[in-house]
């Protein structure tokens, strides 16, 4: 690996709008993050938060005729990304950061055998020969465990399982040994046997390769077994950040809180027959993003907010040991503990 | 909860058939449903879990007569229903109700949503006018929405808001069963604590029963009395929610419960028995159990002969051959 010692990526105060006939959304209302060589990073949050926007924004794949990356910066190697011309980016894209989506049917070629769409990456990356590519794409399809590989290559998309078509598409993410892979729910679309498996896969081949993955995902469970740190987001704005242990154990932001509150466990004590405990809800709905957020953007909703949270925007601070929150009132949060 | 079942499945199989050749003669079959049998009592919910294509949205529709059983007896309110026509189940339909993952495509969306949820009302002659839009209007207050919103459409709502709309479209007739397929999978999280909630309040209300569809264990645990795991068309287990949680006896049940994330990180790392695999289709179901491709503890038997769902010990039955009646509940070995 690289001997930098730096963060891999660099996201500063980024915005991302898109124009609509509602107005212009703020998708992404200025977040800043982190992504060290080599780790895990979780981006959690609900529909809408901004999540999937700001992985597209880091690949840069917003549509020009809506959407823009309006301010910010997101460095990749210390290299400034929102400027790259759209060659530069294609260059990176595939190579050195890659991505795999939820619906693998949509981003795999019908028409093209899984081996030739591994190979055509690789060839145009690393500028190896079609049978170089072949063989390499052969690697990656064993790597991912897909059984009897050498068969698969020559088989369409169709041919395969929804487990198989996932490990396909990783197998092509990693095929050109990417710093970067940005996960935007992978396995949300997947039955849980075949979730378990995928998401054992992605952490094994982390740690062979030493690629940074970038998971971003609604569910705080697959944060929870797969992620080293993570970023929660709410209404575009991160407001909270933490190392997995320390959110899962002391929840700071009021919305974090709730969130956990209103998941039904499976892991707490059994409860007797019969009972079933309510759930915590949220009240409310989250805000429309047209608007402009006076505040804190969840205060509207929040148990704790005062007529600060609702007149001024709390800043991420520092409440020890790399755990940033973005509340006014999380000395009273943690009492209420 | 009172003892008599208010809807009784017996021996329940639904075959698509496959047709093919020059002639698109049937050539087969996708065996859906493959001999199901389970009842649900007044105030019950009976949880249905498994994976894509284990038959358990197929087991809804039939039920609902929406789509016609091959073979087996579906008996509501102690009236057997399997052979009514679709002229006759039309006055069964008061009795059992549906909800469903996405309302909004069931709601048209030309018509005041206030109309929508007054339509069964009208159809079934409870009432009609003013007497009409008053229940509609009670209706929209006891699953929180604010009676105002019966003149908007069903796009001006969130898809919570469009979800209450579906639960008291379908309380209107005031029916004995409700059946909710995967109701709250589209639903972010902090939306599917509310409607959670709405459900198990009317169900204690009006002693309603629910035949509960869902892939996911966490919601399953909570809403749930009873819980039926399928594969392949088939209940491999079922018994009760803390039972199944505590001691499941099906290799497949331990499968899907170790496979499930927790939103604990210390458990990561611990999950230990994830099964390979893919799920066989259900065209060409395995021999014997279906379950035996995937399954650690399959023994040479497990391949040849089909396992019957017995009950194993009280209320709990188990499709297993390794999982005799009175046997020991303890770790299977591998053999």
């Amino acid at each position: 690996m690289n001997g930098n010692p730096g963060p891999i990526l660099e996201v500063r105060d980024l915005h991302t709008q898109f124009s609509t006939l509602d107005g212009v959304v703020r998708a992404v209302d200025g977040v800043s993050f982190d992504v060290a060589r080599g780790e895990t990073l979780g981006i959690v949050g609900e529909s809408g938060c901004g999540k999937s926007v700001t992985a597209m924004s880091i690949l840069r794949l917003i549509p020009p005729e809506t959407g823009r990356i309006s301010s910010g910066s997101i460095k990749f190697e210390g290299e400034e990304l929102t400027t790259l011309s759209e060659e530069e980016m294609k260059r990176l894209r595939g190579h050195r950061i890659s991505m795999i989506f939820q619906e693998p049917m949509t981003s795999l070629n019908p028409v093209l055998t899984v081996g030739t769409q591994i190979a055509e990456n690789v060839v145009r990356h690393l500028g190896v020969s079609w049978k170089a590519g072949r063989e390499r794409a052969f690697e990656m399809l064993d790597l991912v465990r897909i059984a009897d590989a050498r068969r698969r290559l020559d088989e369409y998309p169709h041919q395969l399982s929804g487990g198989m078509r996932q490990r396909v598409m990783i197998a092509m993410a990693l095929s050109c040994d990417p710093q970067v892979l940005i996960a935007d729910e992978p396995t949300t679309a997947l039955d849980v046997t075949i979730q378990a498996q995928i998401l054992d896969l992605m952490i094994e081949l982390k740690e062979k390769t030493g690629t940074a993955i970038v998971l971003i995902t609604h569910d705080l469970g697959v944060v929870a077994e797969t992620t080293e740190r993570v970023v929660v987001m709410y209404a575009g704005r991160k407001v909270e950040q933490a190392p997995v242990e320390a959110l899962f154990e002391e929840p700071l932001h009021p919305y974090t809180r709730g969130l956990m509150g209103a998941i039904p466990r499976l892991d707490v004590e059994a409860d007797a027959a019969g009972t079933r405990p309510r759930l915590q809800e949220i009240p409310g709905l989250v805000p429309i993003l047209t608007q402009p957020i006076i505040g804190c953007a969840f205060a509207p909703r929040c148990g704790f907010a005062t007529d600060r949270c609702r007149s001024e925007r709390p800043p991420l601070v520092d409440a020890g040991a790399g755990h940033l929150v973005a509340c006014w009132e999380v000395d009273r949060v943690r009492r209420a503990a | 909860m009172t003892d008599a079942p208010v809807l009784q499945v017996e021996g329940l199989v639904k075959h698509f058939p496959i047709h093919g050749g020059l002639l698109q003669r049937q050539v087969g079959a996708v065996r859906a449903v493959d001999g199901v049998t389970f009842s649900i009592r007044r105030g019950e919910t009976l949880g249905l879990v498994g994976e894509s294509g284990c038959g358990k949205s197929t087991i809804g529709k039939v039920v609902l007569k929406l789509i016609e059983p091959t073979a087996g007896k579906i008996v509501l309110a102690g009236e057997d229903v399997t052979a009514l026509k679709p002229g006759a189940m039309w006055t069964h339909r008061r009795r059992i109700q549906t909800i469903f993952q996405d309302p909004y495509s069931s709601m048209n969306p030309r018509l005041p949503s206030g109309t929508i949820v007054g339509e069964p009302l009208e159809n079934f002659g409870i009432a009609r006018g003013a007497a009409r839009d008053d229940q509609v209007a009670q209706l929209f207050r006891r699953v929180g929405l604010r009676p105002e919103a019966m003149r908007k459409y069903a796009h001006e709502f969130s898809g919570g808001q469009r979800q209450r709309l579906g639960i008291a479209k379908a309380l209107s007739v005031n029916p004995d069963v409700i059946v909710a397929d995967e109701p709250v999978s589209a639903l972010d999280v902090s939306v599917q604590a509310q409607v959670l909630n709405l459900l198990i309040d009317l169900q204690e209300e009006y002693g309603l029963a629910y035949l509960f569809i869902s892939h996911d264990l966490a919601v399953m645990r909570h809403i749930s009395h009873r819980i039926a795991v399928m594969y392949l068309g088939r209940i491999v287990e079922l018994t009760d929610k803390r039972t199944l949680f505590t001691q499941p006896l099906h290799p497949y049940t331990e499968a899907l419960l170790s496979a499930a994330t927790a939103p604990d990180p210390k458990r990561r790392r611990q999950r230990k028995k994830i099964v390979q695999g893919d799920v066989p289709s259900p065209a060409k179901p395995p021999p014997g159990c279906h379950f035996h491709t995937r399954c650690l503890y399959a023994t040479a038997e497990c391949r040849v002969t089909d396992p019957p769902l017995l009950e194993v010990a009280p209320g709990h039955h188990v499709a297993c051959l390794r999982r005799p009646v009175g046997g020991d509940p303890g770790p299977l070995s591998v053999p």
